[in-house]
Parts: C-alpha cells; sequence; structure tokens
C-alpha cells in the first residue's frame, strides 16, 4: 500500500513536472539562430550572434511578441555545411522551431532541401550566393545576392569611372566564386575586359602571388571577393606594401577593409541600411564594441522581421508553424527597419550605394538600384 | 619582373616552412615519435609574441621570451606525454593520437584565450619594404629568410660539431646502444624536443608578423614541413630544408603556367610522381 503511495506521489510530480514545462515551452517562442560562433568565421559569427542577441533582449524587455517571451537558440555550425545540416536537423527534431535564421552562403545552401522538406522558415540576413534565390521556398534573404552588387558596381566603374580592364583576387568559396562570376558577366555586359583572375584560399592570409599577379597584369581596377573580412587587414597591408597597385573594388564583403591605413580611394558597394543611433549606442554598450557591424545590423534587423511575422500570426489566431511563417512574411512583404525591405521574391529588394573611402572613411558617391 | 617576384615570395615562404621540416625531422630521427603537435608549438610561438607585445614588450625580446615558452612546452609534451607512453610501451600509432590530442588541445586552447579571430601583432615597421633589384620585400619577409637561413645553418653545425649533436646522432642511430653506453636517451629526447620546439618560436613569430595569427594555421604547415621531410629523404636536415624551399617556390610560381586553385594539387602531384620514382626522397644517403 505504502509502495503503491509512494509511485502515486512521485508519477503526480513528474506530471505536475511535465506539465509546467510544457505550459512554460507554449508560453515561449522558440527560434533558432544557427551561425558559426566557432572555426575561421567565428569573429563574423559573434558579430551576428550579437544582433539576435540584442534584439531578443529588447523585444523580452518589452514583454515579448503579445505577451509570450522571444527564445532563440544559438546553434554553432563552425561555418561548415555539415553541420549546419546537423544544427537544423536538431533544431527541427528537438525544439520544434518553426522558423531559422542562418548564416553563410555553403551552409544556408546545405540546409535548404532540408527546410523545403520539414516545412521551416529560414531567413537569411547576410550570405550572397546567388544560387541562396532559388535555393527552397522557405529560405528567403533579406539581403540582396552578390550578382546584384556586382551590377551596380560594374555600372558605375565602366560607365562613371570610364574604367575598361579589371583583375580579380577572389575567395574560392560558393560566395567568392559567385562574386567573380558575377562581376566578370556584369563587367563585361558594360564593355569592360577581365584581364586576371586569381583565387585565394577561405582564411588564407598570404594573399602576394595573388597581388603580383594581378598588378602584372596592368589592370584599371582589381576586383577583390574575400569574402572572410578578417583577412582583409592583412590583404590591406600586402597591397600598401606592393606600392602603385591600381584601385581596389569591392562588394559588401570589402567593408571591414575600410578605416586601415591604405585603404584610400578604394570602391565597394554599400547595401543601404541603419539603425536609429540609439540602439548603435545600446549595441555598442552592451558589447562593449566601438562600431556596429554590417552583420550586427542585418542580424537584429532579421530578428525583428520575424518577430514581428509571429506577432501578426498571434493577432490571426494562426499557428507558429513554418509554413505559415511563410505565408504570413509574404503576406506582410514590407518591413521597415534598417532600410525599407520588400519581398517580390525570396529576395528582398533593397538600395544599393557606391562608396569611395576618403581619408580612410567611406563617403557615399553615388546610389544604385538593381535594374536602374 | 613577375617570375622573380613570386619566385622571391616562395623562397622566403619556404624558408619558414624549411625550419618546421629540419626541427620536425630532427624530433622524428631522434624519437620515433611523429609530432604532429609540433604544428600546435608553431602556434603558441605566435600568440605568446603577440601577447608580450601587446603588453608592451619590445618585438625581439617578444620573440626571445616566446623562444623559452616554446622550448618549454616543447619539453613538457614530451616529458609528460610521449615518455610517460614510452614507458608503458605505447606502440607508434598510440603515440601519434597523443601528439594529434595535443596540437588539438593546443589549437583550441589557443581559440579560447585568445578568440579564433586573426590576430595583428602590433608594431608598425611590419609594413615597411625593402628593394632588392626588381623585387620588393616586406620587413618580416627579410628577417624571416635570414633567421631560417641562419637557424637551419646552426642546427647543421650544432648536429654535426657539438658533442650534445653528436650524442643526438648517436640515440638517432642505435637507441638501445645509447642507452648501454649511458647516453641517457630519454634526457636526450627532452633536449632535442625543447631546442627544436624554441628555434620553431622565430619563424611562427616571424609570419604571425608578416601574415597575421590563427589558431588553426600551423596544421597546412606543417603539413608541408612533413612531405618535405619525406621527399627529402627521412632524417635528412639538409634534405629536408631544401625540398621545403623547392616546395614553396615551386607552388608559387607554377601560378604562372597554371590557374591558383590547381598550384597546391599541381605541386604535391608532382611531388607524388617524385615518390614513387625515387621512394627513399630527392636527398636520401645511398647505402655504401
Amino acid at each position: 500500500m505504502r509502495c503503491t503511495l509512494r509511485v502515486s506521489v512521485c508519477a503526480a510530480v513528474l506530471l505536475t513536472g511535465s506539465w509546467v514545462n510544457y505550459a512554460q515551452a507554449a508560453e515561449d517562442i522558440t527560434l533558432a539562430a544557427l551561425l558559426p560562433t566557432s572555426g575561421p568565421s567565428a569573429s563574423v559569427g559573434q558579430e551576428e550572434q550579437q544582433g539576435v542577441q540584442f534584439a531578443m533582449d529588447e523585444i523580452n524587455a518589452a514583454g515579448g511578441i503579445r505577451g509570450h517571451m522571444l527564445r532563440i537558440n544559438f546553434d554553432d555550425t563552425q561555418g561548415k555545411p555539415d553541420q549546419a545540416v546537423l544544427a537544423l536537423n536538431r533544431e527541427i527534431d528537438l525544439n520544434k522551431v518553426p522558423a531559422v535564421i542562418t548564416a553563410f552562403s555553403a551552409p544556408s545552401l546545405a540546409i535548404a532541401p532540408l527546410a523545403t522538406r520539414k516545412k521551416v522558415l529560414v531567413l537569411n540576413p547576410a550570405a550572397q550566393a546567388d544560387k541562396l534565390g532559388t535555393a527552397s521556398p522557405y529560405m528567403f534573404n533579406t539581403m540582396p545576392l552578390t550578382r546584384d552588387e556586382t551590377e551596380v558596381l560594374a555600372h558605375y566603374l565602366t560607365k562613371t569611372l570610364g574604367k575598361k580592364t579589371a583583375s580579380i583576387i577572389y575567395e574560392n568559396s560558393a560566395a567568392g566564386i559567385d562574386g567573380r562570376n558575377d562581376f566578370i558577366e556584369n563587367f563585361k555586359k558594360f564593355g569592360g575586359a577581365i584581364l586576371s583572375d586569381e583565387p585565394i584560399q577561405p582564411a588564407d592570409t598570404n594573399f602576394r602571388p595573388m597581388i603580383l599577379k594581378a598588378a602584372a597584369a596592368k589592370p584599371d581596377v582589381v576586383f577583390t571577393n574575400v569574402i572572410q573580412g578578417d583577412s582583409l587587414p592583412q590583404f590591406v597591408d600586402q597591397v600598401t606594401q606592393h606600392g602603385g597597385f591600381p584601385t581596389v573594388v569591392g562588394t559588401t564583403f570589402l567593408t571591414p577593409a575600410m578605416g586601415l591605413a591604405g585603404s584610400n580611394g578604394w570602391y565597394y558597394t554599400a547595401i543601404r541600411g541603419a539603425l536609429p543611433p540609439e540602439t548603435d549606442q545600446a549595441i555598442m554598450k552592451k558589447f562593449g564594441t566601438k562600431s556596429v557591424s554590417v552583420y550586427t545590423r542585418e542580424y537584429y534587423n532579421d530578428t525583428r522581421i520575424l518577430a514581428r511575422v509571429a506577432e501578426s500570426l498571434i493577432d490571426n489566431q494562426k499557428e507558429l508553424t513554418g509554413e505559415n511563417f511563410r505565408t504570413e512574411l509574404m503576406r506582410i512583404r514590407t518591413f521597415d527597419g534598417v532600410a525599407k525591405i520588400s519581398f517580390d521574391t525570396n529576395t528582398a529588394v533593397r538600395n544599393i550605394d557606391i562608396l569611395q573611402v576618403q581619408n580612410l572613411v567611406g563617403t557615399k558617391v553615388a546610389e544604385g538600384r538593381v535594374g536602374e | 619582373m613577375l617570375f622573380l617576384d613570386l619566385l622571391a615570395d616562395g623562397v622566403v615562404t619556404g624558408c619558414a616552412v624549411g625550419v618546421v621540416a629540419v626541427t620536425f625531422t630532427m624530433i622524428y630521427s631522434t624519437t620515433r615519435v611523429f609530432h604532429v603537435a609540433h604544428a600546435g608549438i608553431y602556434t603558441v610561438a605566435g600568440y605568446s609574441t603577440w601577447f608580450l607585445t601587446t603588453r608592451g614588450l619590445p618585438f625581439w625580446l617578444a620573440i626571445i621570451c616566446s623562444i623559452a615558452v616554446c622550448a618549454a612546452v616543447g619539453a613538457l609534451i614530451q616529458h609528460q606525454l610521449y615518455t610517460r607512453l614510452a614507458r608503458r610501451d605505447a606502440p607508434p600509432l598510440v603515440l601519434l593520437i597523443a601528439s594529434l590530442g595535443a596540437l588539438v588541445v593546443i589549437q583550441n586552447l589557443m581559440a579560447a584565450l585568445f578568440s579564433p579571430n586573426i590576430l595583428q601583432i602590433p608594431a608598425d615597421w611590419r609594413v615597411l619594404t625593402v628593394g632588392i633589384g626588381s623585387i620588393r620585400l616586406s620587413m618580416p619577409q627579410i628577417l624571416l629568410a635570414v633567421s631560417s637561413l641562419v637557424i637551419f645553418a646552426g642546427l647543421l653545425a650544432w648536429s654535426r660539431y657539438t658533442s650534445l649533436g653528436k650524442r643526438t646522432r648517436a640515440v638517432a642511430a642505435n637507441e638501445f646502444l645509447a642507452e648501454i653506453t649511458r647516453l641517457e636517451p630519454r634526457r636526450v629526447y627532452i633536449t632535442v624536443m625543447a631546442i627544436a620546439s624554441g628555434v620553431l618560436a622565430v619563424p611562427g613569430s616571424l609570419t604571425a608578423l608578416d601574415h597575421g595569427l590563427q589558431p588553426y594555421t600551423g596544421t597546412l604547415v606543417l603539413l608541408t614541413a612533413t612531405i618535405a621531410m619525406i621527399a627529402g629523404g627521412m632524417g635528412n636536415l639538409f634534405g629536408a630544408f631544401v625540398t621545403s624551399v623547392i616546395l614553396a617556390a615551386l607552388q608559387t610560381t607554377s601560378t604562372l603556367v597554371i590557374p591558383g586553385q590547381w598550384s597546391i594539387a599541381a605541386t604535391f602531384g608532382l611531388f607524388v610522381i617524385l615518390m614513387i620514382v625515387a621512394p627513399t626522397g630527392l636527398f636520401a644517403r645511398r647505402p655504401r
């Protein structure tokens, strides 16, 4: 009898615990961010994490999403496709997440088929390989892809600056190769000629052989598409050491090189967007940084977009599923955050500016929009 | 002239790899341990120099301290890991796995302590360049080439002319005989490990000064050094160094005729063919 009583009490306690857990889980909205928080891309991953973390804290401090606390699991992909697939499987199977934020082109492309199969929304704030545009009906890119940026850049170089020849130094990775191919296509389309193109292995910091070869071709400009921004200070140093190197041009990926001695006169495209100054200040204070990187900004923005979609679903009393997230995102279509972002397709349309480094500061010299 | 520029760049890189290959050869031919954790010590060198220079120590003093740090880490690995395993009659495979483990621990420790980001040693003079004819080399490159040649010559002289060097060669030739003639092989192993690890701090720090620091870069350097050691003729210090220089020079100059993404594959492919033709290595001593 006593034994039965003990068992009953234990069972009741366990059931109560489970119910409490279930109740809490039902209260929270759980999403995931698949980021490279370790490995060679970790520095970018940490900036991305800061953006997501700050947005989540801000949302929860303001009472959550219609009273539901937002919980975002950070799952480390190490910037590797296989780890990204494992991470997404983990988040879907264990945490039943309806939507995730992704990072880097190769891992994002790797999880796309799984996202389609499992009907999970994938929001991509910064990866830019062209294939991401058609990778999955569940994948949405809030930043224009490399073909869009290179089109604006190539047009400006040929039509405004009158540059006719270019060499290319590109990272031998998905986004690096796409950038190279897109630049070649667009530069030729506007009447330019490519004199040489040289690959650099991801995370390699000895650019000298490529710098020597690019300079020897004597081009008007050198298009540089190095995705891992961490290595750009070494690139700037080695270009400076070369002396008399042609003007370097690039896309958003060149942003980390700006402000470094030796980068004066360089041109690069930038996706237009800005956070309110008080948010910038708060982010810098929270994480002890001197500035807010483009990655922190964009990941903050995408977390806000997911929260906005979740809020809309709750308002319309719809279940928080990946399918509903996708439908609702397409229904809302236009989001006002760091910039006006609208989705006519899976990839957002945004303004692209041309900046030139003057006195080590990126200064806007032209405005562009894809197709204009 | 582009060919000379590329050749100079390759030779400088090859000199740094050459020191890694020579020290790796010294360790392997003496202790018979395939000491892959040597790549970790190469990494430790850069990080300790970075740490000390960011704390205000002059670069030269920081390098000297790094030599001591690397020598201590190398001796510690030998004394606490390999010697202990050898006492338990661990087979070579176990020693290799233990070494791999030590490498992973060191690399992840560096990433955890100093972040996985690429770090730059603060020294304004690193961007200065010197022109030699039409070739332009950075200050770290010149120091790297000169110091590597000095270290290589020093190690050769040490091995041939000092009593400790001769003792090391005796131990390498026959451990059992060295044991019974009281040459104390285990003490020699620790000394060799300390010397090989200590001198590694020089190219490790200068390469970090030139290219920046990452926790995992040592692995690729060691891979090239290992190939140079084998292709140069196992146990041959001269062969290891010269093959490293040839390998690196081929890698950079080959980009003149083949696309850059093929240069590593083509260079190592060439060495695979060479190994088939001369399996004992390019500079192997012929049996008398």
